[in-house]
């Protein structure tokens, strides 16, 4: 989806970036991770340059649903699944982002929280209206966008999601950092980290980088073994309740 | 000093786990319940995803339980024989309750179904045992006379076939009431992680008449076996049991069960039953208050598979 950034030229601005840690260890102690990301633009012609950071974590389904008043209770309707969500998702600029791009260049580049590509396709149905073809329907209604807006910020209020139009810095000519924030609940898997140089509204270059955030050490043992062998971690697990009860007794009889 | 949840994924106070662990152990000794339901209404306010706190607390429940049976059957106060047809039930009712909690994980029902167990059955049977055992105890304060015991056992108990001898409790009933009872608490025990026993204990006095010293040591039989088979079904078919979580519950938990255990025989029964009752009743009625009042949020993100 992102646009191939142009061939380096002599006269050309470029984008360069690194993340301080290429993965995150998650162990016992684990209480998020704070990681910066730094580079710099080198450009000829020392144009204006906007510097935006979108970090990406891996793909995670969002199941929401809408407390509805009946009969005196508060029940949960029925709960409504956003594809394409991802599980962490920051995006960081040196000013706010529509005062950096146009409308339809954010959207190609999925940049600011309004932009994120969510959708509910178990909601949508596509049909003829007022003789438009092929136009997108949500069985949600005129709601949709409640539904949409309530994603977002129920991530945000966990620092799952995060906009942040001051968050990267120029620190000195052409050199930027940014800070990423990851806090203990960020899923495990492979973020994405695209860094973006705009002048004049324009995108001039990208730089990607991956991060990797994985279990380490018992964590991990943990978490292979009771997905690969669910049934002998349960009975495992049993077993070491069970003996534990039983030691206690043990040594309560003897004292 | 806290202490990330491999499976849980969030990171929680270890030394809190365990001070809870032991503070459910001591009550789970002391009136012969599982505890559970005192602990996920905790975990869950700890922070921790629902579906994983009612799994992994089974492994809690099974250590305090076996630590507390041990002790109660060198006193000889468990009918093996109760215990197992109760288990029977209650291991057919797990496998039942593990795939009904599924799906109403995905119908996004789950924490209504749960909430309202809550309210429902710990208010019905606090509020029930509240009544009986405060009768009991004020009458002993004012030197009443104990009322002749009633027999009021039903006599449809009576009438149904399949009756079988329980030595131990000195009954000769049909085992479908104890099946069935099981099956029951089997259920419960998968949909709202708890071992069942604050509705064991009552049926098995009111309504199976066993005889008070073995009500306990029989219902912790049966919650060790449910509950050990929950544990591995939960691990088995939904991946939710934290076994870091577990342990650090059950460390705590062992030690509470034992104390729990020696503490009893210094209370009356009644007592102890108007205490439990007390407890009960508020925590099912802390749970159910959630349905009354406006959430902050109108919309809520609701876990399990996508």
């Amino acid at each position: 989806m992102a646009a191939a950034p142009p061939p380096p030229t002599a006269d050309q601005p470029v984008i360069s970036a690194a993340l301080t840690d290429a993965s995150v260890r998650v162990s016992s102690d684990f209480r998020g991770a704070h990681i910066v990301v730094y580079g710099a633009v080198f450009d000829p012609q020392a144009k204006p340059s906007d510097v935006v950071i979108i970090v990406r974590g891996p793909d995670q389904p969002v199941r929401i649903a809408r407390k509805v008043h009946v009969a005196g209770l508060w029940l949960n309707s029925r709960p409504v699944v956003f594809q394409g969500a991802p599980g962490f998702y920051m995006a960081a600029s040196t000013r706010p982002l529509t005062d950096i791009a146009g409308f339809s260049e954010l959207r190609l580049q999925g940049a600011g929280l309004e932009h994120l590509a969510i959708a509910a396709p178990a909601e949508q149905r596509i049909e003829t209206r007022y003789g438009v073809r092929d136009m997108v329907v949500s069985s949600l209604g005129p709601d949709y966008l409640d539904w949409r807006d309530a994603v977002l910020r129920l991530k945000e209020k966990s620092h799952l999601y995060a906009a942040d139009s001051t968050g990267v810095r120029f620190v000195d000519r052409g050199l930027f950092r940014a800070d990423i924030d990851l806090p203990v609940e960020a899923p495990i898997g492979t973020y994405e980290a695209r860094i973006l140089l705009f002048q004049d509204g324009k995108l001039v270059s990208v730089r990607e980088r991956r991060l990797r955030v994985e279990k380490v050490g018992l964590e991990r043992t943990v978490f292979v073994v009771a997905h690969g062998h669910p049934w002998f971690y349960g009975l495992f697990t049993v077993v070491l309740g069970l003996g534990a009860g039983w030691a206690a007794s043990v040594v309560f009889r003897r004292s | 000093m806290d202490i990330y949840l491999p499976i849980a994924e969030v990171s929680v106070n270890a030394p809190l786990l365990i001070a809870l662990g032991a503070l459910v152990g001591f009550i789970s000794g002391l009136f012969g319940i599982g505890g559970g339901f005192l602990m996920t209404p905790a975990l869950i306010f700890l922070g921790i995803p629902p579906s994983v706190a009612v799994a992994s607390l089974s492994q809690h429940v099974v250590a305090s339980s076996a630590s507390s049976v041990i002790a109660y059957s060198r006193r000889r106060s468990v009918d093996i024989k109760m215990g197992a047809v109760l288990a029977a039930g209650g291991v057919a009712g797990s496998f039942a309750g593990v795939e009904i909690f599924r799906w109403l994980r995905l119908l996004g029902q789950a924490d209504l179904v749960v909430n309202l167990s809550y309210l429902i059955f710990l208010g019905v049977i606090g509020g029930l045992m509240l009544v009986e055992s405060l009768g009991q105890v004020l009458r002993r304060r004012r030197g009443d006379a104990a009322p002749p015991p009633r027999d009021k056992r039903p006599m449809w108990l009576y009438g149904l076939p399949l009756k079988i001898r329980f030595p131990r409790s000195r009954l000769y009933i049909s085992v479908i009431p104890p099946i069935v009872l099981g099956v029951f608490v089997g259920v419960l025990s998968a949909i709202m992680g708890v071992g069942g026993g604050f509705i064991l204990v009552p049926a098995m006095i009111y309504l199976l008449r066993m005889p008070a010293q073995v009500v306990v040591g029989t219902s912790l039989m049966q919650i060790i076996i449910t509950t050990s088979v929950t544990c591995i079904l939960q691990s088995g078919r939904n991946q939710t049991v934290d076994i870091v979580l577990g342990t650090l519950l059950l460390i705590g938990g062992v030690l509470g069960a034992q104390l729990g255990a020696k503490a009893s025989a210094r209370f009356r029964a009644e007592e102890l039953r108007a205490i439990l009752a007390l407890i009960v009743l508020l925590v099912g009625l802390r749970m159910g208050l959630s349905l009354f009042i406006t959430p902050s949020d109108p919309f809520i993100l609701v876990s399990g598979a996508g």
